[in-house]
């Protein structure tokens, strides 16, 4: 059965040149859709149209047809169409209304004014489902990034939506999250809800069965079987084989112990990373990753150990890539890192090339998707001669293409003797360009292979 | 401890300061609000700048009303009479009367302050009243917003910091300003549209958690009330009499009656437990 339907259905955003979806046909049937998109592609907006955000929320201007559970969109409120369409957002930690996970999960039931004991069965039912029963009277600050996805999942099945609509919710996942997030979506699918899931990182959706739809331009290309997806599965690594690093200690850590608010997260890390050497850091979500790279960064002051650092710059790329996105344009925010340095200035012009950013330089960051920002911000950071680069998952948002841009830098920076850390889920990304592999998870780190491109 | 019983006892706190210019209920009002903040706040919440902030009000009020009023029979210093507004005559009679609207304020504003004191936010939002569910549910989104916001700006401030910022220059303030206020607004327009894609403004609004009331509840609840229409009857009888010290200051008078219904105000203290 077909669940929404859009025919030559057109978009703009106030005042945008370019359409965001242009004349998209298409149905989503019963089962699993998955979208796959490059940033930019107008993946999010085709999104937003199956509950009405585009065009209610946003504003613009539409032509063409949609029509969602029976209900003509561009007629139809999103309050309205929100008891038939949930949607999960991308970013976790921006959906939660309320502090504790069971109000929380009820927020869309007294939205609807659902009587107090239709409310509490309806909310143990979706917290059972999303596999949280356990998290029931926690509150939402208290947890990971991955346990608020599955609240934000829960708060949608508690209203019992016909059609639930995902947006990459596989980025800030691990595998094992990621993993059990897919059999979830499988389960709700077999149990008769239609579902659409959009995703760069198709590898880690290989195995679910469903339709396969590939957006670009703000045009659905195609909308077939599973090998039209493209450089979609798992994809050969970008450089097979290199010379060792024999370069001199960049960075050491000695008897670490490291934590924000004196609590240590890690503890006895001893390890060191070298001039010209990859060092990947991976493990769960909460594993300690993110501590690491703040404590080789200066940032966060051991709480016992030491930490040494050949001199020169450090940069720095923190998991948000608007936590320094602030300039008018991708181009002046490169420029800004660089202000004291003539020479790098100069070569700034070849990594806004190389990230493929030229046609988006001078645009404002805020404008640009997802992806586009995760590669205004490495540019930002990555500009000039770094000495050490310490990189907070950098393939957050990214579609394939990004990546092996990325790869290109880092193994373009690891020749020129930058030492790079990398903290990462993506083990794609690892095993391309990583000389070796450490991981961080309870407390300790470890050293997972010596040289990870045998 | 049920929010609507708190808002009780509050409104009638603030009652009873503003129905009389007497200080001798002002200071028992405020002992009974700074006691009950002081034994049920919540966990890591202080005090100490509330205090300070009221103290500063309060030396403000006395200030201008002493500098200014130049009423009343004692005078203890005089001014030349060429300064505008201070000069002339400063009487005991008007820094009494400054020191007793200080009092006045200070108890009002610590009766009014467990609200947020020992409350938690989205309790006190849960307690409004239903025609102000829609905003309530929006402060409580708000409020939800700002851990957040704490945690964006520390996390702007370290990649600015690697970038080279530096906080001594004020110029380079900006910079870490910008993307803070950018971040907290596109966050609160993402959780906006989550808000509407959700039902948010659906029409009638239910709440999850029902109002329950205990009997510790119901008895502070009961004696707030109670407390503040006894005093305000015995405040219309004249029963209780106003206070204003000039043209000569005298000690207030006081009634047992009215002494009585202003202890009320503490019985959360024994019935609340945090």
């Amino acid at each position: 059965m077909t669940v929404a339907s859009l025919r030559r259905f057109t978009y703009r955003y106030p005042n945008a040149g370019q359409p965001a979806l242009d004349r998209v046909d298409l149905d989503v049937p019963d089962g699993i859709t998955l979208v796959a998109g490059a940033s930019g592609s107008g993946k999010s907006s085709l999104l937003r149209v199956f509950n009405g955000l585009v065009p209610h929320f946003h504003g613009g201007t539409v032509s063409g047809f949609a029509e969602v559970c029976g209900r003509d969109v561009v007629t139809t409120p999103t309050r309205v169409l929100a008891t038939e369409v949930g949607f999960v957002f991308q970013d976790p930690e921006l959906q939660a209304v309320y502090p504790s996970v069971e109000r929380d999960v009820a927020f869309g039931l007294e939205n609807i004014g659902a009587a107090p004991a239709l409310m509490h069965r309806r909310v143990g039912e979706a917290l059972e489902v999303a596999g949280i029963a356990h998290l029931r009277g926690r509150a939402v600050a208290t947890l990971s990034g991955g346990e608020r996805q599955r609240l934000a999942i829960a708060g949608v099945l508690a209203m019992r939506p016909r059609l639930v609509v995902l947006d990459e919710p596989l980025s800030q996942l691990d595998d094992q999250g990621a993993a059990a997030l897919v059999a979830t979506l499988i389960d709700l699918a077999k149990q008769g809800t239609a579902i659409v899931v959009a995703e760069h990182r198709f590898e880690k959706l290989a195995r679910v069965p469903g339709r396969r739809i590939a957006i670009g331009g703000g045009r659905t290309v195609s909308t077939d079987a599973p090998a039209v997806v493209p450089a979609a599965l798992v994809r050969p690594p970008v450089v097979t084989a290199r010379p060792q690093p024999t370069g001199t200690v960049a960075w050491r850590v000695d008897h670490l112990a490291t934590g924000p608010a004196h609590t240590p997260v890690l503890e006895g890390v001893t390890l060191e990373g070298r001039r010209g050497e990859v060092v990947a850091l991976v493990g769960p979500n909460g594993g300690g990753k993110t501590t690491l790279l703040r404590t080789l960064a200066g940032l966060l002051t051991p709480i016992s150990g030491t930490v040494q650092r050949a001199p020169g710059r450090v940069a720095f790329l923190p998991q948000n890539p608007m936590a320094l996105l602030h300039r008018a344009s991708v181009a002046a925010e490169i420029a800004w890192t660089v202000r004291r340095d003539d020479r790098s200035a100069r070569d700034a012009a070849g990594l806004i090339n190389e990230l493929g950013l030229t046609h988006i330089a001078h645009r404002d960051p805020r404008d640009l998707s997802s992806g586009e920002r995760q590669r205004a911000a490495i540019a930002a950071v990555l500009a000039g001669s770094p000495q050490i680069a310490l990189l907070d998952e950098p393939t957050r948002g990214m579609d394939d293409g990004s990546r092996d841009a990325l790869c290109r830098v880092v193994l373009r920076m690891r020749a020129a003797g930058c030492s790079i850390v990398l903290a990462t889920h993506d083990m794609n990304l690892a095993r391309s360009v990583a000389d070796r592999v450490v991981s961080a998870g309870a407390g300790v780190v470890s050293e997972l292979v010596a040289a990870g491109v045998a | 401890m049920n929010p609507r019983a708190l808002g009780a006892w509050a409104l009638a706190g603030v009652t009873i300061a503003l129905a009389t210019g007497n200080p001798v209920y002002r200071v028992l009002v405020l002992l009974c609000a700074l006691n009950i903040l002081i034994a049920l706040r919540r966990p890591g919440i202080s005090v100490r700048g509330l205090i300070v902030a009221l103290i500063v009000a309060a030396a403000i009020a006395i200030a201008t009303t002493t500098l200014a009023s130049h009423t009343g029979v004692h005078a203890f210093l005089v001014l030349p009479a060429g300064i505008p507004v201070i000069g002339g005559r400063l009487t005991l009679e008007a820094a009494f009367f400054g020191l007793s609207t200080g009092i006045g304020i200070a108890a009002a504003v610590l009766a009014a302050a467990p609200l947020s004191l020992v409350l938690e936010p989205h309790a006190l939002v849960d307690a409004l009243p239903a025609a102000l569910a829609r905003t309530g549910a929006a402060i409580g989104t708000a409020l939800n917003l700002i851990p957040g916001i704490a945690r964006s700006a520390t996390e702007i401030r370290d990649a600015q910091r690697m970038r080279g910022w530096r906080s001594r220059r004020v110029r380079e303030w900006p910079d870490l300003a910008v993307p803070v206020v950018l971040t907290a607004l596109e966050g609160s327009i993402t959780l906006a549209e989550a808000m509407e894609a959700r039902g948010y403004g659906s029409g009638t609004r239910t709440h999850y958690t029902a109002d329950v009331w205990h009997r510790a509840d119901i008895v502070v609840a009961a004696s707030a009330v109670a407390a503040a229409a006894f005093f305000v009857a015995l405040r219309i009888s004249g029963v209780i009499s106003d206070w204003y010290p000039f043209p000569d200051v005298t000690a207030p008078p006081v009634s047992i009656a009215g002494v009585v219904s202003c202890l009320a105000l503490a019985a959360p203290l024994l019935v609340w437990r945090r």
